[in-house]
């Protein structure tokens, strides 16, 4: 009887770390069977070649708002404090609607392709000629919790894999010494579904996000002994991890037959890799002072999601295969999710990623590494075109702007688009066919990459999703 | 849990591999017998038919049948019979041609697509039409229980002749010509039953005196160890393992999940419901159907009353549920995925059928219609998840059952209490309360004459004398009461009240229900010269409640910064006291003038407020004082003899409707399950149905096109039942919940009974003998042993639904007692084990683990049931999710060590320690722990504080037992249940020596042969 699942289940059982460690280990055992695996001659890909290795997803946490960043609606000037009338029913989840509202700050024509962006994005309007927009993403939900999980899972509801998760299971990782996905939440505090949001669901919990806290004194859980524990030593744990080696291939010896025990083995001699490189790998101080200045590390207010940015980098540049950086925490305030003022908390939400962002994409690119990583700068929904209270605005499912840069991205366009008020999508796209896009880029069919679980093969897309063929390079 | 680690397959192969180009010479038209047919069909059914049956045929092509697959599709005829080289399928699933097939899921494997060409080389022979409504009646798990005789067994095994399952399992062994292996030693043994009965390790005393027992009893060993398996079965500690699986099954977790993740601090009562249960050996039928419908078919069994906990143990999405808009689309969605929920757990915990499949259309797989997915939907039409009160005492329960009767009665008014008072008892307390009056403060309500907002708000007067804040929410407000009263004031009352048009039902109108009054201000005029109006000065300032930092002298300091605030007890009324320096008093009436200032900005502002006013003396107990409505006011003035028949039946009436309310409010307090409920307190918008609310069946499962009202209902499909409920008044939602209560628990129902034996089987073995546990269905995994399932099933039904006797009849089996050592030659034949040629090696799961560690270290707190331990600090968030801090949580604080299954279980922040140990987070029904082996689950063992913390326990607890050697052999006798050998010691001992003996034990805890039960 041979159950391919088992197998994989064997050799990716290191999960992110050292998945190829083991799969060279089992393979020399004859244990392989033939899961898809990364084919090299799709350049790693497993249904076609892979334009991307890597993937830096950007997450705007609360929703942030299309028509007051990228979304150019000069209609909303002309109807400015009048009634919002589009001819059918109206409604929004935590208000009344109010009157329309233009964009309080001004738009731009940028780079050579002429695309608008508003005054909050300085930084990051100089890079529009990398950068691919989807403008007409719209959503299912209008609340935080399903549209949040819809996004990062492809399902309102909890419990279903992510994406960072699919592409660990999918691909496996690019290094031994460091996970396969890495999450780094927004300094403040996790977004709204908090861990949820990256969650492994039914997937085997070697595929969840590893959360590094970069701006903690212990950015990664059980890193390192407890500092109190003064009885662990350098010596002792050196002369700690011969002797459980020992101990282990002893019991080894006389429990032949099941891979599960190496497997373990291997776990800890990667554990104490994991505890040398990730040091390494997230401290920012190793950058030049140019560098750590282009994300805009020590100057307020972008400090800290600098160091999202720049880690982030660090990261892909040393094999991570996901990394998800937060932006905004759950909550009233510091986040997208900007209801009572348009006018003063989106623009300080903006200072803080702005710069970093752009020097990300700066940096990626000086490095040659823009062109197989790819970046993805998302959010759960949009904004209403009609006000809340005075000049905030609620949340919109109806449409959203997500874009992507990099790795077989053909910069410098948009696709899609909203209606005249940047109410509703007009084009259709949505997450399901950001997801497909994604998938397509790293050289996956999102109709194949599957799942069985509960009695359902389980896809990221669900049954949905196409892939946006115009934004590829 | 033991997990299992064997991977899901939709269909299992006979036998390995396959002869390419067997029978490649038949005549092409005409199919040969093919040993292997079923096979292929199944493969078909579970890769093939989504696309190509006769509702679909993609591309033109349906292979449903042999003819239509003859016929061919668009690219001509698919296959050339007799001829695997020559057919376009071959080519296609081998991907040597596009399209590739099959277009979803992974590839063939080698051994299917060899499966396939001998197939079509054996002339595609069908031995059935595949797809929907052909066979779904023959479908295994819908078919009747029967009751096989067990097979007879082969002399040279005597030891499996004992046990009716070692018949059915032999013979399958040796048909596939294996052999079994032989019983484990006594340790290994003994330490596998009491990891799989109580979850925890035995004591090196239990094991000595165990292999004592063992070694000495000759051919009784069996007895000896059937001995412990009572012992183990009847201590409490089987419960709390078993409770531990039943909550990975349906996805219990302690708080909502989503974005607004808020504790529920009353589900525990739920969890200790089941451990109780398990323990009690409560039979089967009724353990379904208290949980489904416990207050409807056992309304006089209060306890039972938390087996609802079930219907609730799943997320709760309460941004969509309670704060949105009522009238949003959002919150309609909100609503069917809230049931949809509720149906899941019901079909997967009790059925194993995955009936939300049919939640867009019907099932593409199963006999199950969109509308019957709906007719469950419709079930749970009135239930929300809300806490649910009951009385655990009996005595009370039947006391506030007697109160609510009389206080229901009272509501017929004044001629009640006439009816009453003949009575003399009742006249007796009337009078009784009538005294008591004279003691308190007599609060009268000041009828407001004139009410302002200073920024537009819109204030309403009510019948009650409150006024209510609405419309327009401004930021901050300062509202003015104007009142005249003809009495001396000594003090005033501000009442701040709850009202169901304020968020969280008030008192405040800020999202939250909070409210900041910044100022109070009180000015007096005589009634007749109101331009004489001069401050009142307050000596002191009294509240029924303060919030932390902002308490009621905040309203009287002058200071525009500070006010009070009454979070987070929203959602009930408060009041506060202003005791006047000088009682104030005019000749011909006293005109107030209060002024409310709220200026702390956000929308803090008083939702309804109420003003009364005394002339006695004020003591704190007067706060909440109820004050005395102006018509029993008016009673009170007069003598008895004076008062009307009419207006003794008034007062009465009053009175005892205030001595009902009093005696109601002594009771003890109700406890709260979080649980199914239908009766419970609002809260804003998130409200009982009061009876049921409209179910549809949705198009495409959008809660935008609704079709036609859907009638409660079950499943049709299961042989010999009727799929339609017997409900004599469908408008009475616990009635459709019963109806479908008695069906699931019904004995004809097939689904049930193999399910629950199944899962017992699965975790005793680390694989179900259909290794799909949750899925009886075409994609869930076919029994590799159909008749010991069948058996074991009927065997269970004729004992009552006894899980103890099961548990009995499955460990002391030879099948279970088996060794589980590696054979190359049985590995050949049965890589997986599936026909159970040795015992399967598991892992620990993580409650396992935990436990085990604390009892090793000597610090297990073996304290039973309550409110969950918090394994976290937990401190306000900033919005309703609060902030978790496991790292922050001192592994020895109080009940940090007892046992796993009493941790407070987080939804999205799950405990990193259990979390890298597989521990579901509860998002999703586990019904098979995935066991994976990553660096961080090594370093969470390594470092995790609680594993530190408790190799120091560990070290300290073996500083008695002698010198460094003495140590390490208690170590090894606490830790793996064994003296260690030579070397073994030797090591260790020199490492202790080098390092310290807490170091030694946390390499003995991370040891693979800790982690492992073979």
């Amino acid at each position: 009887m041979t159950h391919p699942q088992a197998r994989r289940d064997f050799l990716w059982s290191l999960g992110g770390l050292g998945g190829i460690a083991l799969a060279d280990l089992l393979a020399r055992q004859g244990l392989l069977a033939d899961p898809p695996r990364p084919d090299p001659a799709f350049n790693g890909g497993l249904h076609h070649r892979a334009r991307a290795k890597r993937v830096i997803q950007l997450f705007m946490n609360g929703g942030a708002s299309q028509i007051d960043t990228f979304d150019y609606k000069p209609l909303l000037t002309r109807l400015h404090g009048q009634r919002f009338d589009p001819g059918e029913h109206v409604e929004a989840v935590t208000s009344t609607p109010g009157n329309l509202m233009r964009c309080p700050f001004p738009f731009r024509r940028h780079g050579q392709c002429g695309r608008w962006v508003s005054s909050v994005f300085p930084h990051l309007a100089r890079h529009v000629d990398d950068i691919a927009f989807l403008m007409g993403v719209k959503s299912k939900s209008n609340v935080h919790g399903p549209a949040s999980y819809l996004m990062n899972t492809g399902f309102i509801l909890p419990g279903f894999p992510c994406l960072g998760a699919w592409l660990s299971f999918g691909l496996g990782n690019l290094s031994d010494n460091l996970p396969t996905f890495v999450v780094l939440p927004d300094a403040r505090g996790l977004p709204y579904n908090n861990q949820g949001n990256f969650s492994p669901g039914f997937l085997p919990a070697r595929h969840a996000g590893t959360m590094i806290r970069v701006n903690s004194p212990t950015p990664i859980a059980a890193l390192h002994p407890p500092q109190n524990a003064r009885h662990i030593t350098r010596a002792s744990e050196a002369d700690g991890q011969t002797l459980l080696r020992e101990l282990n291939q002893q019991h080894l010896l006389q429990n032949p037959g099941d891979s599960r025990l190496e497997a373990r083995i291997a776990g800890y001699e990667m554990a104490a890799r994991l505890q040398l490189h990730a040091t390494e790998a997230l401290d920012v101080t190793r950058e030049t002072e140019a560098t750590q200045r282009l994300y805009g590390l020590g100057q307020s207010p972008m400090e800290a999601f600098a160091r999202s940015c720049l880690t982030a980098r660090r990261l892909v540049e040393r094999g991570v295969r996901f990394v998800q950086v937060w932006s905004g925490a759950s909550g009233a305030s510091n986040n997208w999710d900007n209801h009572t003022s348009i006018l003063d908390e989106l623009p300080a939400m903006a200072r803080q990623t702005d710069q970093p962002i752009a020097a990300l994409l700066t940096d990626l690119k000086s490095r040659g590494l823009l062109e197989d990583t790819l970046v993805v700068w998302s959010t759960e929904f949009g904004r209403m075109p009609f006000t809340q209270g005075v000049e905030g605005r609620d949340h919109n499912g109806g449409t959203s702007v997500g874009w992507l840069a990099g790795a077989g991205v053909r910069g410098g366009m948009a696709v899609g688009e909203s209606d005249a008020w940047g109410w509703k999508s007009v084009s259709g796209h949505d997450v399901h066919d950001v997801h497909a896009t994604i998938l397509h880029l790293l050289g996956i069919d999102h109709e194949r990459l599957t799942y069985r679980h509960n009695g359902s093969d389980r896809r990221l897309t669900d049954v949905h999703g196409h892939v946006v063929h115009e934004v590829l390079s | 849990m033991r997990a299992c680690w064997f991977p899901i397959v939709a269909f299992v192969l006979s036998g390995v591999g396959c002869r390419e180009g067997a029978g490649a010479a038949v005549d092409p038209p005409a199919p040969s017998v093919f040993a292997r047919t079923a096979a292929v069909m199944q493969l078909f059914e579970s890769r093939c038919l989504q696309c190509h049956d006769s509702r679909k045929s993609r591309g033109g092509f349906d292979l449903s049948t042999r003819a239509k697959l003859l016929h061919g599709g668009e690219s001509g005829p698919a296959v050339v019979p007799g001829s695997a080289p020559k057919s376009l399928l071959m080519r296609l699933v081998r991907h040597q041609q596009e399209p590739a097939m099959p277009r979803q899921g992974q590839k063939l494997t080698d051994e299917q697509i060899a499966l396939v060409a001998a197939w079509i080389d054996a002339g595609v022979p069908y031995d059935r039409s595949l797809g929907k409504g052909n066979d779904n009646v023959a479908w295994w798990s819908l078919q009747p229980v029967k009751k096989p005789i067990p097979p007879s067994v082969d002399a040279k095994y005597p030891e499996w002749s004992r046990n009716p399952i070692d018949a059915f399992v032999l013979a399958k062994l040796q048909a596939a010509k294996l052999t079994p292996t032989p019983g484990a030693e006594p340790r290994t043994l003994l330490r596998r039953v009491y990891f799989d009965l109580i979850g925890l390790p035995p004591t090196p005393e239990e094991m000595d005196a165990f292999v004592a027992a063992w070694d000495s009893a000759g051919a009784k060993r069996q007895a000896v160890y059937e001995h412990v398996v009572e012992r183990l079965l009847s201590s409490p500690h089987y419960g709390e393992r078993w409770a531990r699986h039943w909550m990975d099954v349906v996805h219990f977790a302690e708080t909502h999940g989503h974005d607004q993740d808020v504790p529920r601090e009353h589900a525990w009562p739920y969890r200790d419901y089941l451990i109780q249960s398990f323990n009690a050996d409560k039979p089967y039928a009724r353990f379904i159907q208290e949980q489904i419908a416990a207050d409807v078919l056992f309304p006089d069994d209060a306890p039972a009353t938390t087996a609802l906990g079930f219907l609730a143990a799943g997320p709760w999405d309460e941004s969509s549920l309670k704060d949105i808009r009522e009238d949003s689309l959002d919150r309609k969605a909100g609503q069917y995925i809230d049931r949809d929920d509720m149906v899941g757990t019901v079909s997967l915990a009790f059925l194993s059928t995955t009936v939300q499949c049919a939640r867009c259309h019907d099932h593409k797989f199963d006999p199950i219609s969109q509308k019957e997915y709906y007719g469950m939907q419709a079930v749970f039409a009135g239930v929300d998840r809300a806490n649910r009160a009951y009385d655990p005492d009996p005595g009370v329960r039947a006391q506030r059952l007697a109160l609510q009767k009389r206080k229901q009665e009272l509501q017929g008014g004044a001629p009640v209490a006439a009816r009453l008072l003949k009575d003399a008892g009742v006249a007796a307390r009337v009078s009784a309360w009538e005294q008591g009056l004279a003691k308190n403060a007599g609060w009268k309500v000041l009828d407001p004459v004139a009410f302002a907002s200073a920024e537009g708000a819109t204030l309403k007067k009510l019948e009650d004398g409150s006024v209510l804040s609405g419309g327009t929410k401004p930021e901050r407000d300062t509202y003015t009461i104007e009142a005249v009263s003809s009495d001396t004031i000594t003090a005033l009352r501000l009442e701040t009240l709850t009202d169901d048009s304020l968020p969280h039902r008030g008192p405040g109108r800020q999202d939250n229900g909070n409210l900041h009054l910044t100022e109070i201000k009180i000015a007096a005029a005589p009634a007749g010269a109101p331009m004489k109006r001069q401050p009142v000065a307050v000596a002191r300032a009294l509240a029924d409640f303060n919030q932390d930092g902002w308490d009621i002298a905040k309203a009287l300091d002058g200071q525009r910064g500070t006010a009070w605030g009454i979070y987070p007890a929203v959602g009930k009324p408060h009041a506060a006291v202003f005791v006047f320096k000088e009682p104030v008093s005019f000749p011909g009436g006293t005109r107030l003038t209060v002024t409310l200032e709220q200026l702390h900005g956000g929308g803090h502002l008083i939702g309804r407020a109420r003003l009364s006013a005394t002339s006695a003396a004020v003591t704190s107990a007067d706060i909440t004082l109820q004050p005395l409505p102006p018509h029993v006011q008016a009673i009170l003035t007069k003598t008895a003899r004076e008062r009307t028949e009419a207006e003794r039946a008034t007062l009465a009436h009053y009175a005892l409707t205030q001595i009902v309310d009093a005696e109601l409010a002594a009771l003890p307090k109700p406890r709260l399950v979080y649980a199914a409920a239908t009766d419970f307190q609002a809260d804003g918008s998130f409200r009982p149905a009061k009876g049921c609310r409209a179910v549809h069946v949705l198009k495409r499962g959008d809660v935008r096109f609704p079709l036609a009202p859907a009638a409660p209902g079950a499943l049709g499909a299961v042989s010999g039942m009727d799929g339609a409920l017997r409900i004599a008044d469908p408008s009475k939602e616990g009635q459709r919940r019963a109806a479908l209560a008695r069906w699931v628990s019904d004995p004809k129902n097939a689904l049930t009974w193999r399910s629950i034996v199944n899962r017992v089987w699965h975790y005793h073995f680390g694989r179900g003998l259909v290794a799909t546990p949750n899925d009886f269905g075409r994609l869930g995994a076919t029994p590799s042993h159909p008749e010991l399932l069948d058996w074991l099933t009927a065997t269970f039904q004729e004992d009552g639904g006894s899980l103890k006797n099961l548990h009995r009849r499955i460990v002391t089996s030879a099948a279970y007692m088996q060794d589980s050592r590696h054979r190359d030659a049985a590995a050949r034949i049965d890589a997986d084990n599936v026909l159970l040629w040795r015992m399967n090696v598991q892992r620990l799961d993580a409650e396992s683990v935990r436990d085990a560690v604390l009892q090793i270290a000597g610090k297990l707190d073996l304290t039973m049931g309550g409110p969950s331990v918090k394994h976290f600090q937990q401190s306000p968030g900033i919005h309703r999710t609060p902030k978790v801090d496991y790292q922050a949580f001192d592994p020895d604080a109080p009940g940090g060590q007892r046992r796993s299954v009493y941790r407070f279980i987080f939804r999205t922040v799950p405990d990193p320690f259990m979390d890298a140990l597989d521990c579901p987070d509860a998002s999703q029904f586990t019904a098979t722990r995935t066991v994976s082996v990553t660096a961080l689950q090594a370093l969470a063992l390594l470092n995790d504080p609680f594993m530190v913390r408790m190799s120091e326990h560990f070290a300290k607890r073996l500083a008695g037992a002698g010198d460094v050697k003495q140590q390490v052999r208690q170590a090894y006798r606490l830790a793996l249940n064994r003296e260690p050998a030579e070397r073994e010691a030797t090591l260790l001992e020199k490492y202790a020596t080098r390092h310290g003996m807490a170091n030694a034990c946390r390499v003995l805890l991370n040891s693979n042969e800790f982690a492992f039960i073979p």
